[in-house]
């Protein structure tokens, strides 16, 4: 059984339709990359998915409907969302941040045993667990958002993005990062990524959106291979 | 020296009215983005509740603990069915409600307990001959118990933003409303609890007030001191508990000295007085104080 199942997917903003019936899975543990232009509803899918705007059509994660929940009731069933841009609270300590992370849990032992190993993971945070997270650089933020998402252990993690704004090698840093928590935690990623080349490093499987819908699917070699594609598609 | 250690105390006492009701609506702001403007006249309706109490020979700790937790009901509702559902459209619908709320509490308090000015008895004895002599000037008791139960206040509110889980929620919903949602904060439930608590503090500063205040417990006793109680928010920063207390602190003591030293201030132009400083300072520092965010949002 599928992780995520995604049949008919309809979403968007007041009267303006983004998403025109949109099918996905995930499996568990896979990492999946959704590719497309700019207003082809990857954000969107994001945003419905972890319950920040209504949807129709039905969203299952490990056979439970998420359809109508809000987005504390979402991360409750364990999908946690890496927001694009500013993911963290900039007037909060580090700290604070992964704290707020596990609002969810009740684990006082666990969750400080989370933080201990994100803080390993992240090096930085450790060093700047007092700091507030808005006197952190771009890249050392998104680490942040990617911590903080990670606290309420989620079973599919969805990254919107992560690599907006930033220094090269800070995004292959966090890509690393992403895969060695997909390797070591068994968590699913579904990732949107501009940086088609990367993503198809790190993904198993890829979704191609085009207004509002999946266009084409396929394993991540056909279409690192597929100059077609590469070409029509990712601008490469 | 005896007059000026008379003006301070009492300013001081007045201060610290101010700072908590600058807290109840930093303690708003921080959450809805407006100023509740009600919030004056919801406690002035849970102190009336509170003094209708009292004739019926409740003690008046106990009386005040029941206006504190209408405070709370009151505020708490109130989000809930008539801020939330206008809140997603803009902030001004939100500063309208307000305004609304603030004339129907109003209204409700004169309907309810006519508009005779009653005299609320004190949590602390008052009587003339209750005080301590501090270099020759009477520091009454009444007095001495607003700043300790404002202390006590102040250092609970810090404790609750700073060493509780909900404290943390409240502080998350304020930065990022969004990013707590997505770490599992029910924002809506927050957004309640805060505006209850606002309803419990302001409830407290009317109880503490409406014994000393000239005026006695009557329709417009809130009033002025909402007035201040914004201007203190305004100097100490709209999202800055601290400045909230820094600032009632501040206007306070400015009303105090002011009104005390400057012979053309009399009575009448007590509250412009204190309010042109504050306006001064605003012009060199608009976010106040000790504000972070940025105001675009007013």
């Amino acid at each position: 059984m599928s992780l995520l199942k995604v049949t008919g997917l309809c979403a968007g903003y007041g009267p303006a339709r983004v998403l025109h019936g949109l099918d996905l899975a995930v499996e568990p543990g896979e990492v999946v990359v959704m590719l497309g232009a700019n207003g082809a509803g990857k954000t969107t899918t994001m945003r419905a998915l972890s319950g920040l705007i209504p949807h129709t059509g039905t969203v299952v994660l490990d056979g439970t409907p998420l359809d109508g929940l809000g987005a504390p009731e979402i991360v409750a069933a364990g999908v946690s969302l890496v927001p694009q841009g500013r993911g963290t609270f900039s007037h909060l300590s580090v700290m604070d941040n992964l704290k707020v992370g596990a609002a969810l849990r009740k684990d006082a032992d666990g969750i400080a045993a989370d933080i201990d190993t994100w803080c390993g993971v992240f090096p930085i945070l450790a060093r700047r667990a007092k700091q507030e997270a808005g006197t952190l650089s771009g890249g050392e933020q998104q680490m942040l958002a990617v911590a903080r998402a990670l606290m309420s252990r989620p079973k599919l993690l969805l990254c919107d993005e992560p690599s907006l704004g930033l220094a090269p090698k800070i995004v292959a840093e966090l890509f690393e990062v992403l895969g060695e928590v997909n390797r070591t935690q068994g968590t699913a990623l579904l990732l949107v990524e501009q940086n088609a080349d990367l993503a198809l490093g790190l993904a198993s499987r890829v979704y191609l959106l085009e207004v509002g819908r999946v266009v084409a699917e396929g394993d991540a070699d056909r279409f690192r291979g597929d100059e077609s594609i590469r070409r029509a598609y990712l601008g490469l | 020296m005896d007059i000026f250690l008379e003006r301070l105390f009492d300013g001081v006492t007045n201060g610290t009215v101010y700072a908590i009701m600058a807290l109840a609506l930093v303690v708003v702001f921080r959450g809805t983005g407006t100023i509740n403007f009600a919030q004056g006249e919801m406690a002035l309706f849970t102190t009336y509740i509170a003094w209708a109490l009292t004739t019926q020979d409740v003690p008046v700790w106990a009386a005040a603990l029941v206006a504190c937790a209408v405070g709370f009901v009151l505020g708490a509702v109130t989000e809930r069915t008539l801020i939330r559902p206008v809140r997603r459209r803009n902030d001004m619908a939100t500063l309208i409600v307000a305004l609304g709320l603030f004339t129907a509490f109003n209204a409700l308090a004169g309907l309810l307990f006519d508009s005779e000015t009653k005299t609320m008895p004190g949590l602390f004895p008052g009587g003339q001959e209750d005080y301590f002599a501090v270099a020759g000037t009477r520091l009454y008791f009444d007095a001495l118990g607003v700043w300790l139960v404002v202390a006590v206040l102040i250092g609970l509110v810090f404790a609750l933003f700073n060493r509780t889980r909900l404290g943390l929620h409240m502080r998350a919903v304020a930065d990022n409303p969004e990013s707590a949602a997505l770490s599992g904060v029910r924002t809506g439930r927050i957004l309640m609890l805060g505006w209850g608590l606002a309803g419990i503090i302001g409830s407290l500063a009317g109880i503490l007030i409406a014994p000393l205040s000239s005026q006695q417990l009557s329709l417009t006793t809130m009033f002025p001191i909402l007035i201040y109680a914004s201007a203190a928010a305004l100097f100490g920063g709209l999202d800055s508990p601290i400045g909230a207390v820094v600032g009632g602190l501040a206007i306070g003591l400015l009303e105090a000295m002011i009104t005390g030293y400057v012979d053309f201030v009399g009575g009448a132009l007590q509250q412009t007085a204190a309010l042109v400083v504050i306006v001064l300072i605003l012009l060199f520092r608009p976010t106040g104080l000790f504000g972070t965010r940025q105001m675009e949002r007013l």
